[in-house]
Protein backbone atom coordinates (compact mmCIF):
# COMPACT_ATOMS: atom_id res chain seq x y z
CA UNK A 1 0.00 0.00 0.00
CA UNK A 2 2.77 2.54 0.54
CA UNK A 3 4.56 1.65 -2.27
CA UNK A 4 1.24 2.54 -4.36
CA UNK A 5 0.91 5.81 -2.57
CA UNK A 6 4.87 6.58 -3.38
CA UNK A 7 4.01 6.04 -7.04
CA UNK A 8 1.15 8.19 -7.17
CA UNK A 9 2.78 11.02 -5.97
CA UNK A 10 6.09 10.97 -8.18
CA UNK A 11 3.87 10.54 -11.14
CA UNK A 12 1.62 13.92 -10.04
CA UNK A 13 4.74 15.74 -10.07
CA UNK A 14 5.68 17.95 -12.82
CA UNK A 15 8.61 16.65 -15.03
CA UNK A 16 10.27 19.84 -16.90
CA UNK A 17 10.42 18.09 -20.28
CA UNK A 18 11.16 19.43 -23.95
CA UNK A 19 7.50 19.33 -24.16
CA UNK A 20 5.69 21.35 -21.45
CA UNK A 21 8.52 24.24 -22.13
CA UNK A 22 7.40 24.46 -26.06
CA UNK A 23 3.89 24.78 -25.12
CA UNK A 24 4.66 27.63 -22.37
CA UNK A 25 6.60 29.38 -24.95
CA UNK A 26 3.92 29.26 -27.90
CA UNK A 27 1.57 30.95 -25.58
CA UNK A 28 3.30 33.85 -24.40
CA UNK A 29 4.28 35.05 -27.32
CA UNK A 30 3.03 37.90 -29.50
CA UNK A 31 3.95 37.68 -32.48
CA UNK A 32 1.08 36.25 -33.70
CA UNK A 33 -1.46 39.83 -33.10
CA UNK A 34 0.66 42.04 -34.75
CA UNK A 35 0.31 40.54 -38.18
CA UNK A 36 -3.78 40.21 -37.81
CA UNK A 37 -3.88 43.98 -37.07
CA UNK A 38 -2.14 44.90 -40.14
CA UNK A 39 -4.21 42.27 -42.41
CA UNK A 40 -7.85 44.41 -40.75
CA UNK A 41 -5.99 47.97 -41.85
CA UNK A 42 -5.61 46.83 -45.39
CA UNK A 43 -9.05 45.13 -46.08
CA UNK A 44 -10.62 47.59 -44.59
CA UNK A 45 -9.18 50.29 -47.35
CA UNK A 46 -9.62 47.60 -49.77
CA UNK A 47 -13.65 46.77 -48.90
CA UNK A 48 -13.60 51.22 -49.55
CA UNK A 49 -13.18 50.63 -53.61
CA UNK A 50 -15.74 48.81 -54.61
CA UNK A 51 -14.76 48.73 -58.51
CA UNK A 52 -11.69 47.43 -60.21
CA UNK A 53 -12.20 50.63 -62.47
CA UNK A 54 -10.49 53.45 -61.11
CA UNK A 55 -12.06 57.37 -61.33
CA UNK A 56 -10.23 58.89 -64.38
CA UNK A 57 -10.31 55.57 -66.82
CA UNK A 58 -10.86 56.37 -70.54
CA UNK A 59 -14.02 54.20 -71.52
CA UNK A 60 -13.42 53.48 -75.47
CA UNK A 61 -15.95 52.89 -77.45
CA UNK A 62 -18.65 54.70 -76.04
CA UNK A 63 -18.71 58.30 -77.76
CA UNK A 64 -20.30 57.05 -81.03
CA UNK A 65 -21.81 60.48 -81.64
CA UNK A 66 -19.70 62.80 -83.45
CA UNK A 67 -18.14 65.21 -81.42
CA UNK A 68 -18.34 63.40 -78.37
CA UNK A 69 -15.99 63.84 -75.78
CA UNK A 70 -14.60 60.49 -74.44
CA UNK A 71 -16.27 58.61 -71.49
CA UNK A 72 -14.52 58.37 -68.39
CA UNK A 73 -15.18 56.58 -65.36
CA UNK A 74 -16.70 58.46 -62.55
CA UNK A 75 -15.36 57.54 -58.48
CA UNK A 76 -17.21 54.52 -57.13
CA UNK A 77 -20.16 56.86 -55.12
CA UNK A 78 -21.58 58.64 -58.17
CA UNK A 79 -23.03 54.84 -59.58
CA UNK A 80 -25.87 53.36 -58.10
CA UNK A 81 -25.68 51.04 -55.44
CA UNK A 82 -27.66 48.35 -57.48
CA UNK A 83 -24.96 48.66 -60.10
CA UNK A 84 -22.43 46.31 -57.49
CA UNK A 85 -25.05 43.69 -56.80
CA UNK A 86 -25.35 43.12 -60.09
CA UNK A 87 -22.99 40.13 -60.55
CA UNK A 88 -23.95 38.48 -57.16
CA UNK A 89 -26.90 35.43 -57.52
CA UNK A 90 -30.33 37.63 -57.03
CA UNK A 91 -31.84 37.07 -53.79
CA UNK A 92 -35.77 37.12 -53.79
CA UNK A 93 -38.20 37.99 -50.07
CA UNK A 94 -39.33 34.91 -49.05
CA UNK A 95 -43.56 35.36 -49.38
CA UNK A 96 -44.09 32.29 -47.89
CA UNK A 97 -45.70 29.18 -49.28
CA UNK A 98 -46.60 29.59 -52.74
CA UNK A 99 -44.80 32.90 -52.99
CA UNK A 100 -42.08 33.75 -56.03
CA UNK A 101 -39.06 32.71 -54.19
CA UNK A 102 -40.41 29.19 -53.94
CA UNK A 103 -41.46 28.94 -57.45
CA UNK A 104 -38.19 30.35 -58.36
CA UNK A 105 -36.79 27.91 -55.99
CA UNK A 106 -38.35 24.92 -57.30
CA UNK A 107 -38.10 25.48 -60.48
CA UNK A 108 -34.13 25.85 -60.30
CA UNK A 109 -34.31 22.35 -58.20
CA UNK A 110 -36.47 21.03 -61.07
CA UNK A 111 -33.91 21.77 -63.50
CA UNK A 112 -30.84 20.79 -61.92
CA UNK A 113 -32.58 17.25 -61.42
CA UNK A 114 -33.35 17.38 -64.95
CA UNK A 115 -29.84 18.02 -66.15
CA UNK A 116 -28.69 15.56 -63.80
CA UNK A 117 -30.47 13.05 -64.43
CA UNK A 118 -29.53 13.56 -68.97
CA UNK A 119 -25.96 13.53 -67.44
CA UNK A 120 -26.33 10.10 -65.96
CA UNK A 121 -27.91 8.56 -69.27
CA UNK A 122 -24.92 9.38 -70.45
CA UNK A 123 -22.54 7.38 -68.37
CA UNK B 1 -61.91 40.41 -90.65
CA UNK B 2 -65.03 43.10 -91.18
CA UNK B 3 -62.42 45.14 -93.49
CA UNK B 4 -60.90 43.69 -96.71
CA UNK B 5 -57.26 43.77 -95.91
CA UNK B 6 -55.05 45.55 -98.21
CA UNK B 7 -51.97 44.66 -98.85
CA UNK B 8 -49.78 44.61 -95.59
CA UNK B 9 -46.81 46.90 -94.97
CA UNK B 10 -43.32 45.44 -95.15
CA UNK B 11 -40.85 45.82 -92.58
CA UNK B 12 -37.49 45.31 -93.38
CA UNK B 13 -34.93 45.24 -90.84
CA UNK B 14 -31.10 45.86 -91.81
CA UNK B 15 -28.20 46.79 -90.12
CA UNK B 16 -26.71 50.31 -92.06
CA UNK B 17 -23.38 51.65 -91.25
CA UNK B 18 -23.95 55.23 -90.06
CA UNK B 19 -23.72 58.20 -92.80
CA UNK B 20 -22.74 55.57 -95.37
CA UNK B 21 -25.92 54.35 -96.74
CA UNK B 22 -26.17 53.11 -100.19
CA UNK B 23 -23.54 50.58 -100.92
CA UNK B 24 -25.49 48.11 -104.17
CA UNK B 25 -25.00 44.49 -102.24
CA UNK B 26 -26.53 45.15 -98.74
CA UNK B 27 -28.90 47.91 -98.99
CA UNK B 28 -30.16 48.16 -103.05
CA UNK B 29 -31.85 44.63 -103.61
CA UNK B 30 -33.04 44.49 -99.90
CA UNK B 31 -35.36 47.83 -100.43
CA UNK B 32 -35.41 47.38 -104.07
CA UNK B 33 -37.40 44.05 -104.28
CA UNK B 34 -40.03 45.90 -102.13
CA UNK B 35 -40.35 48.78 -104.20
CA UNK B 36 -38.22 51.69 -102.56
CA UNK B 37 -36.13 53.71 -104.52
CA UNK B 38 -32.26 53.10 -102.87
CA UNK B 39 -31.52 56.62 -103.73
CA UNK B 40 -33.99 58.12 -101.54
CA UNK B 41 -33.70 55.80 -98.02
CA UNK B 42 -30.02 56.64 -98.50
CA UNK B 43 -30.02 60.18 -98.76
CA UNK B 44 -33.13 60.40 -95.62
CA UNK B 45 -30.69 58.08 -93.63
CA UNK B 46 -27.74 60.01 -94.03
CA UNK B 47 -29.47 62.73 -93.07
CA UNK B 48 -31.00 61.74 -90.33
CA UNK B 49 -27.17 59.91 -88.81
CA UNK B 50 -25.35 63.06 -89.25
CA UNK B 51 -24.87 63.53 -85.90
CA UNK B 52 -23.37 59.72 -85.40
CA UNK B 53 -19.67 59.04 -85.66
CA UNK B 54 -19.92 57.79 -89.80
CA UNK B 55 -19.10 53.68 -90.36
CA UNK B 56 -21.21 52.70 -86.70
CA UNK B 57 -23.66 50.18 -87.46
CA UNK B 58 -27.34 51.35 -86.94
CA UNK B 59 -29.94 48.73 -86.81
CA UNK B 60 -32.86 50.34 -88.88
CA UNK B 61 -36.35 49.02 -89.03
CA UNK B 62 -38.02 49.90 -92.89
CA UNK B 63 -41.82 49.99 -93.03
CA UNK B 64 -42.56 49.58 -96.95
CA UNK B 65 -46.49 50.29 -97.43
CA UNK B 66 -48.43 49.37 -99.75
CA UNK B 67 -48.18 52.28 -102.30
CA UNK B 68 -44.29 52.16 -102.28
CA UNK B 69 -43.97 55.09 -99.40
CA UNK B 70 -41.44 54.74 -96.93
CA UNK B 71 -40.92 55.21 -93.37
CA UNK B 72 -38.26 54.21 -91.20
CA UNK B 73 -36.31 53.81 -87.60
CA UNK B 74 -33.18 54.15 -86.04
CA UNK B 75 -32.15 52.36 -83.03
CA UNK B 76 -28.82 52.53 -81.09
CA UNK B 77 -25.99 50.43 -82.20
CA UNK B 78 -26.29 46.64 -81.22
CA UNK B 79 -25.03 45.53 -77.73
CA UNK B 80 -22.27 43.54 -78.70
CA UNK B 81 -20.67 46.00 -81.08
CA UNK B 82 -20.40 48.55 -77.92
CA UNK B 83 -18.58 45.94 -76.00
CA UNK B 84 -16.79 44.92 -78.83
CA UNK B 85 -15.49 48.66 -78.85
CA UNK B 86 -15.00 48.95 -75.04
CA UNK B 87 -13.08 45.71 -74.35
CA UNK B 88 -10.84 46.31 -77.56
CA UNK B 89 -12.06 42.92 -79.12
CA UNK B 90 -12.34 42.21 -82.46
CA UNK B 91 -15.04 38.91 -82.40
CA UNK B 92 -16.83 36.81 -79.60
CA UNK B 93 -15.71 33.76 -79.04
CA UNK B 94 -16.94 30.25 -80.52
CA UNK B 95 -17.44 29.13 -77.14
CA UNK B 96 -18.93 31.21 -74.81
CA UNK B 97 -18.65 30.11 -71.22
CA UNK B 98 -15.71 28.01 -71.95
CA UNK B 99 -13.03 30.55 -73.80
CA UNK B 100 -12.30 34.16 -72.20
CA UNK B 101 -11.56 36.68 -74.89
CA UNK B 102 -11.35 40.09 -72.12
CA UNK B 103 -12.66 41.68 -68.47
CA UNK B 104 -15.00 44.32 -68.44
CA UNK B 105 -15.84 46.34 -65.48
CA UNK B 106 -19.31 47.02 -63.76
CA UNK B 107 -18.49 50.71 -64.94
CA UNK B 108 -18.22 50.10 -68.58
CA UNK B 109 -21.41 47.93 -68.60
CA UNK B 110 -23.58 50.65 -66.83
CA UNK B 111 -22.36 53.18 -69.63
CA UNK B 112 -23.54 50.74 -72.22
CA UNK B 113 -26.59 50.67 -70.73
CA UNK B 114 -27.05 54.23 -70.63
CA UNK B 115 -26.81 54.11 -74.26
CA UNK B 116 -29.09 51.27 -74.92
CA UNK B 117 -31.33 53.44 -72.58
CA UNK B 118 -32.04 55.96 -75.12
CA UNK B 119 -34.07 53.16 -77.22
CA UNK B 120 -37.51 53.65 -77.72
CA UNK B 121 -38.40 50.13 -77.04
CA UNK B 122 -36.06 50.16 -74.04
CA UNK B 123 -37.65 53.07 -71.83
CA UNK B 124 -40.16 51.30 -70.19
CA UNK B 125 -37.32 49.42 -68.51
CA UNK B 126 -35.15 50.11 -65.35
CA UNK B 127 -31.52 51.04 -65.96
CA UNK B 128 -31.10 47.68 -63.69
CA UNK B 129 -33.04 45.54 -66.00
CA UNK B 130 -30.90 46.76 -68.90
CA UNK B 131 -27.59 46.61 -67.29
CA UNK B 132 -28.10 42.76 -66.49
CA UNK B 133 -29.20 42.19 -70.28
CA UNK B 134 -25.86 43.71 -71.19
CA UNK B 135 -24.15 41.44 -68.77
CA UNK B 136 -25.89 38.48 -70.87
CA UNK B 137 -24.64 39.61 -73.56
CA UNK B 138 -21.29 40.16 -72.51
CA UNK B 139 -21.06 36.41 -71.28
CA UNK B 140 -22.07 35.31 -74.83
CA UNK B 141 -19.49 37.08 -76.13
CA UNK B 142 -17.26 35.78 -73.26
CA UNK B 143 -16.17 38.95 -71.63
CA UNK B 144 -15.36 38.51 -68.45
CA UNK B 145 -17.33 41.42 -66.32
CA UNK B 146 -15.84 42.33 -62.91
CA UNK B 147 -17.28 44.37 -60.00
Amino acid sequence: MMFLLLSRSSIRRPVFSPRLARGYVAKSSNTERIPNISAKDTSAAEEKTLSSCPPGTILEGLNYLKGQPPVIALPDDEYPSWLWDLLKPKVYEDDGPGGKAEKKRLRKENQQRIKDQNFMKTQ
Amino acid sequence: MSKALKAKDQLVRILVPAGKAAPTPPVGPALGARGVKSMDFCKEFNARTAHIEPGVPTPTLITVEPDRTFSFITKTPPTTYLLKKTAGIEKGTGRPGHEVTGTISLKHVYEVAKIKAKDAHLKHLKLESIASTVIGTAKSLGLQVVP
